[in-house]
Formats: structure tokens, C-alpha cells, sequence
């Protein structure tokens, strides 16, 4: 190879490498300051009571149970509801509905649906079930939250089922069975590893929300189980007592968003190891 | 040489054509397939060869915008006709792909899977009806003390077996064989060769393949397509010894330019 | 024919020819000297004959050889599966046309000093004329490819059959005039039946070139027609 050619091209891919390795650095850097910060702070209010007690008044002794039951209870019931409907549609959309024109919009809505500011979701239930009731409650965070995993789950669904080798659909129907029965019985375990990660996707998207819950299940400083009343979650604990102006509400602030971005991690990590077991068959 | 039972013709082809969208595929395409023998189709690639055989099972029911016309009978029967019940037809016609395509789930539910969905049975009779299968498939043997794992976990060579087996197992009258070796190494090729020749004293075989020696082995009957057309079709003996189109011959001595 | 995608093959099969041509020429050569050794009387010639056989061996040895190579390589089929299978055969034929000359010779040298009566050979001379012009015209019509020219050589042999059948009865005869000619008139009579053997091989050849050509073979018994054990010729 000519000498010269190559020197320039040495030289090239030595700014652009030095340019892309420093754009790495940049955002790594951000990332673990603020990991950093997150973690020395909130470790320093890590001890039992957190799990055990409610939150206080500004002033007294207390922990976080409240808003962890609160945000198990609006997390797990905006799954139960958001994550059937998202698959249901998801299955349409790959295996019905597949290159229709219908699926096509359908799907460039959900797409808009799952860049959606949340605060527009918040506020939508807000206008369409909070107005109405007067009152805030758990159920109308729950249906907030279910509105943002319907898109998640929908987009997994659909992109995983899509992964299923069309071979095996041909396999199947070359065997004489049903779609429905090749649906359920092959497509969908073919699919597992990939659709459970969807579903932890949106789990991990939906437990850190704050916006939404502002407008719909507000918080509650008491224990409460009853989910047609205001009740209390993290994110709104955490937003609450950050702004606060006392010291300890803003160190029960600092280990709840530790927690939660702990459950996020370990939720998005379990989503890795599923769908890279799931890649390997 | 003992005397041949006359030919039955399991399958008769008659004036098929085929259209991908607008385009033409397959043009009048006439062929019979004998029952009990095997007839190998050969021809460069895009010669339609896989599209006749995915006819025939219609197969491409499964993609918009594909058609056939034309006759194809089996025992006397239009399967083209639209009233003909597909599910039904698969099952008197089975396919074997080119990729191994085990079921995700065990070897046993592999084919058991396949069984219950015609026939109700009882669980030994069920175990009796599997390990048939796999027996005719030459792989009992090899998987009888692993019935309960996974399809995914076999080789290659295995695998398809395992998708013979399947098809087998539902008691079709014709198998479809589309490469069902060019995936494979030489050993596993010739085991599976070595199945179609047992499979064909009972199943009226059609076996796609890019490797002539492979035709030549396996056949009875050897059908060369080109460009949507059958341009031969004769005594697999006759047609690599002395084929009597030019194209033919340019085709399996590698003239083709 | 139009070429083969892999050029190689087609230098295989076209060294093969070559042999084959080679090897032809070398039997066709061994047997026209090996008669011109037993009419003349000459053991020089004869011993000439005797020293080219082992290279038609040798020749008819590495085509087998490339043959075999070939099928293992190109697993050939069709046309050039025959083109193979007809290569192998000629060159068999042709090692033993080489034999049956190579017999001849040797022959020639034993009754060099034995021979009265030259008259004997004229009709030996006579087949091994229409053996040499058989396997002439058989080996034109494998160099061309020439299906109608092999026909007729196959057709042809019978004529051989009947020349041979002729000089048996004139050899008899002269062994009945004087038993001194027996010893050197049983070595005639071998040598017209090596003659009528090399025809034998030439219609073997023949029904090759049919068979390369038009992938037929021809039926195991000729016509008798023509020729024919006691024909026009006897």
C-alpha cells in the first residue's frame, strides 16, 4: 500500500478514536457522579427503618413502608392491567395484522404513545378520571401507569414475535396447526425469554415515574391500602421531601431514589440475562 | 429383476402455473409422483423447484399475493380447490425444511405435540406412536434416554431427524422434502439419505435438492426445472447417464453459463 | 459442447483424449509392424513389436488412473460420466489389441526360421489388413464422436469372423499335406485367431463410441446377416 495513504488513514482513525473515546468518557463521567452522589448520600440514611416505619412528620423518626407498599401495589397493578392489553395487541399486530395498513398506524401511534412526555399521561387521567370522581387516588395512578406499560409491552411483543424464524410458522403449518394453537403453544414460548423482558422493561420504565402519579394518586403521609384514595409511592415521597426544607425528609428523599434505581438495575439486569439466555437457544 | 408393481400416480401436476404478486413463477408445469417412489427435483436456483413443492402442500396459502392455477390432484382430488381443507391436506402431505425446525419444547412433545392434535389417545399408546416415529426416523436410539429435553439441545443432524419424525409421526401419504441435507454435515447427510430410501416403501416422496449426487443417490424419479419450467422429467438412471434435453445435460455436467 | 464452469475439468477430460488417441495409434502401429515382422520374417521388427508394449501398459495404466481421479474429483455425470466410463474401456481394449499384436511378434520370432510355405499368409494377411482398417475407422469415430461410423464397424465384424473361418480351413488343409507344417501352422493358426480378437476389441470400441455418443447401448448379439460364420467371404 502506498506509504502516505496509509499514514493518513493511521492519522484518521486516531482523531476518531480519540474523539469518540472522549464522548464515552463524557457521558460515562456524568453517569457516576451521579451514581456517586446517589449512592454516598443515600447510603448515609440506609438502616432498617426505612422498611419498617412511615414516613413522619418534618422533625420525628421515620422510614419509607408507606410509599414502597404504595408503589408495589400502583407498579404491580398498572402490569396486571397495561402488560395483557399491550401483548394482546402485540400478537395481533405480528401475527394477524402483519404489513396491514391498520398495523402500520397502530403501530406509529404506539410509538408516539411510548416517547409520550408522562406528564400528559398524568395529566389525561387526571382530565378524564380525576375531574370526574373529584379525588385523587391509587386507581387512577394505577391506570396511568398501566397507559405507559401498554406501549412497552406492545413494541416487545410484536418485535419479538417477529423474531420467531418465519421457517417455524411454516413448520408448523406445514404440520396442519391452527395459527391460534401455533400462537400459543409455539410462537409465544419460542418468545418467553423475549416477551419477560418486555414485560421487566416496562416495570423498570413505569416504578420511577413521578409525573404521572402527581395528578392521579397524589401521595399520602398515612399507611393506606385503600386504592380509591390518595395514596403514597416513592416517587412522589422522593419529589415531596427533596423540595422539602428539612434535613431529614431530604436524607429519606436521598435513600428512595437509591432504592428505586437499585430495583430499576436489578429489573433491567434480570431483562439482560433473560434475553441473552433466550438469544443463545 | 422381479416384476415391478405397476405405477400409481399418488400426485398428478397438471398445467400449474404459479404467480408470485404479478410475476410468473411456474409455467404449466404437467408431472406426476408415483406413490411409493421418490421423485428429486433439480435445477439452478429460482428455477421454481421449491415453489412447486410449496404448492403442493400449499404452503404459500401462508403469504398474500401468491397464487396457483391449474390442476393438482391427489388420489383424484383438486387440492387447488378452494374448498379444500387445508389443515386437512397437511396432514396428508407433510414438509421438511431446509433448517432444522424443532418445536421449542421437549423431544417427546415434539412429536407427541403433532399426534394429538388429529388423534385422541391414551398415554401408552401415545409413547407407542413416539417412539414409532423416532424409530422410523433412526433416532431412537440416540434419544431414548433424553425423551424430556429440549428439541433445541440436539445437533444438527439430529434435529432435522427430529422434524422427519414429526412428520412422519401424524401418518401422512406424502413427505415434502425441501434440502433436507444441505444444512448438514456428510454423515448426517447420509443418514437422512439413508431414511428417505427406508421411507419410501411406505411415503410417496418429493425431495428438493441442490446436490446432484444427492438427487442421483436418493431418487427413483428425477424432474430438471429451469426458469419456471420443467424442462425434463425421467428415470433418475436415465437422466444422469444419458438426459436427452441439452439443458439437462449442461445443467448436470456443470455447463451452465 | 459448450465448456465446463471449472476449466480444470475440461483439461482433464481433454488429456484423457489425448492418451486414448496416443494409445491408438501406438496398438494400431504395434500390430501393422508385428504383421510386417511375421510376413517378413523379420525378429528385428518383432522385437521391436515386443519392446513398445510396456509403454501402451504404462499408457493405458495412467489413464485408468486419471480416470479414476476424475470421477473421485468431479463426480461426473451424464455425458462426461460416459466420456470416463468410454476412456477406461477403450484403453482396456487398446492394452489388449497391444497383447494380441505383442503375441503376434513373438510368435514371428519362433517360426523365423521354420516357414515354407509364404502362401500361408496371404490370407492371414488379408484379415490383419481388415483388423488394422476396423480399428482405424473405430478409432476415427471415437476421436469424432461419430455414432454412424461405429455402427457400421460394429456391423462389419462379421466379415473378420468369416476370413478367420476361411484361413482355418486352408491351414487345416496344408497341415494335412505335410505334417512338417504343423508346428509353424498352429502358430499361424494362433495368430489369425489374435487377429480375429483384435477385431473383437474393435467392435468392443465400437459399441463404446455408441454408447458414449448416444448413451444407448447396443444389443449383447449382432445382426448375422452380413458375414455370417460361413458368408460370402468363405
Amino acid at each position: 500500500m502506498n506509504r502516505s495513504l496509509r499514514t493518513r488513514r493511521q492519522l484518521s482513525s486516531l482523531v476518531m478514536m480519540t474523539l469518540s473515546v472522549g464522548a464515552t468518557l463524557f457521558g460515562l463521567g456524568f453517569l457516576a457522579m451521579i451514581l456517586g452522589t446517589l449512592i454516598f448520600e443515600g447510603l448515609a440514611g440506609l438502616k432498617l427503618s426505612i422498611f419498617t416505619q412511615m414516613t413522619p412528620p418534618p422533625g420525628s423518626k421515620g422510614g419509607l413502608l408507606n410509599a414502597i407498599a404504595g408503589s408495589l401495589v400502583m407498579t404491580t397493578g398498572g402490569v396486571v392491567i397495561g402488560a395483557p392489553i399491550g401483548m394482546l395487541a402485540g400478537i395481533y399486530m405480528a401475527e394477524y395484522g402483519h404489513g396491514t395498513r391498520f398495523t402500520i398506524i397502530v403501530r406509529f401511534i404506539n410509538d408516539i404513545l411510548l416517547s409520550a412526555p408522562s406528564i400528559i399521561i398524568g395529566l389525561f387521567v387526571y382530565e378524564i378520571y380525576v375531574a370526574e370522581v373529584h379525588h385523587f387516588s391509587g386507581v387512577a395512578g394505577i391506570i396511568a401507569l398501566a397507559i405507559m406499560v401498554v406501549p412497552v409491552v406492545v413494541r416487545t411483543t410484536e418485535d419479538m414475535l417477529l423474531l420467531v424464524p418465519g421457517t417455524l410458522k411454516e413448520a408448523a403449518a406445514a404440520m396442519g396447526l391452527p395459527r391460534s394453537i401455533f400462537i400459543r403453544r409455539i410462537a409465544m414460548r419460542a418468545a418467553r425469554a423475549g416477551l419477560v423482558t418486555g414485560v421487566l422493561l416496562a416495570v423498570a420504565r413505569v416504578s420511577g415515574e413521578t409525573a404521572p402519579l402527581l395528578f392521579t394518586a397524589l401521595s399520602n403521609q398515612f399507611w393506606s391500602w385503600n386504592i380509591n384514595s390518595p395514596i403514597a409511592n416513592l416517587p412522589m415521597v422522593i419529589f415531596n421531601f427533596a423540595l422539602s426544607p428539612y434535613k431529614d425528609w431530604q436524607q429519606l428523599a436521598w435513600t428512595g431514589a437509591l432504592l428505586i434505581t437499585c430495583a430499576v438495575l436489578a429489573l433491567s439486569i434480570t431483562a439482560r440475562v433473560l434475553s441473552a439466555q433466550g438469544n443463545r437457544k | 429383476m422381479t416384476a415391478e408393481p405397476a405405477l400409481v400416480q399418488k400426485v398428478t401436476i397438471r398445467d400449474l402455473k404459479f404467480f408470485y404478486g404479478d410475476s410468473l413463477a411456474l409455467k404449466s408445469i404437467n408431472l406426476p409422483l408415483y406413490e411409493r417412489k421418490v421423485t428429486a427435483f433439480i435445477g439452478p436456483s429460482g428455477c421454481g423447484k421449491s415453489t412447486l413443492l410449496r404448492v403442493l402442500n400449499r404452503m404459500y396459502d401462508l403469504y398474500p399475493r401468491q397464487r396457483a392455477e391449474g390442476e393438482v390432484l391427489l388420489d383424484g382430488d383438486d387440492i387447488l380447490a378452494p374448498t379444500t381443507d387445508i389443515n386437512l391436506l397437511r396432514s396428508r402431505i407433510g414438509m421438511v425444511f431446509q433448517k432444522p425446525t424443532p418445536f421449542p419444547m421437549s423431544i417427546y412433545d415434539n412429536i407427541a405435540f403433532g399426534i394429538k392434535l388429529y388423534e385422541r389417545l391414551s398415554k401408552a399408546e401415545l409413547d407407542n406412536r413416539v417412539e414409532g416415529a423416532l424409530r422410523s426416523a433412526a433416532l431412537w436410539d440416540e434419544v431414548k434416554d433424553k425423551l424430556k429435553s429440549s428439541g433445541l439441545s440436539l445437533s444438527g443432524g439430529q434435529q432435522q431427524r427430529l422434524c422427519i419424525a414429526r412428520t412422519v409421526a401424524i401418518q401422512p401419504e406424502v413427505i415434502l422434502l425441501d434440502e433436507p441435507a444441505s444444512a448438514l454435515d456428510p454423515i448426517s447427510t447420509a443418514k437422512i439419505e439413508e431414511l428417505i430410501d427406508e421411507l419410501s416403501s411406505r411415503y410417496t416422496i418429493a425431495v428438493v435438492t441442490h446436490n446432484m449426487q444427492q438427487a442421483a443417490r436418493v431418487s427413483d424419479y428425477t424432474a430438471f426445472m429451469y426458469l419456471g419450467s420443467l424442462i425434463e422429467f425421467g428415470e433418475t438412471p436415465k437422466i444422469f447417464t444419458a438426459p436427452q434435453q441439452k439443458q439437462t445435460q449442461d445443467y448436470i455436467t456443470g455447463r451452465f453459463g | 459442447m459448450a465448456e465446463h464452469i471449472v476449466r480444470s475439468f475440461d483439461n482433464e477430460l481433454e488429456v484423457l483424449g489425448r492418451s486414448i488417441a496416443e494409445m491408438g495409434g501406438l496398438a494400431e502401429k504395434m500390430l501393422s509392424d508385428a504383421m510386417e515382422a511375421l510376413s517378413r520374417l523379420d525378429t528385428d521388427l518383432a522385437q521391436h513389436v515386443v519392446a513398445t508394449d510396456p509403454r501402451l501398459d504404462a499408457l493405458q495404466r495412467t489413464i485408468e488412473e486419471q480416470a479414476i481421479l476424475t470421477i473421485a474429483r468431479r463426480q461426473p455425470m451424464a455425458v462426461d460420466l460416459r466420456e470416463i466410463v468410454a476412456a477406461i474401456r477403450v484403453s482396456g481394449d487398446l492394452e489388449r489389441v497391444g497383447d494380441l499384436a505383442k503375441n503376434i511378434a513373438k510368435r514371428a520370432m519362433k517360426i523365423a526360421g521354420e516357414v515354407r510355405m509364404p502362401r500361408a499368409l496371404i490370407g492371414l494377411r488379408h484379415m490383419s489388413d481388415m483388423a488394422a482398417l476396423q480399428l482405424k475407422d473405430v478409432l476415427d469415430a471415437y476421436a469424432q464422436r461419430d455414432e454412424a461410423r461405429a455402427r457400421a464397424v460394429w456391423l462389419r465384424d462379421g466379415d473378420l469372423d468369416a476370413l478367420d473361418d476361411s484361413v482355418f480351413r486352408d491351414l487345416l488343409t496344408f497341415m494335412m499335406e505335410d505334417p512338417r507344417n504343423i508346428s509353424f501352422c498352429t502358430h499361424l493358426l494362433f495368430c489369425s485367431k489374435n487377429i480375429e480378437r483384435v477385431g473383437d476389441h474393435a467392435t468392443n470400441i465400437a459399441e463404446t463410441v455408441v454408447y458414449l455418443v448416444s448413451g444407448n447401448t447396443l444389443p449383447t448379439e449382432r445382426p448375422k446377416g452380413r458375414g455370417g460364420l460361413r458368408g460370402d467371404l468363405g
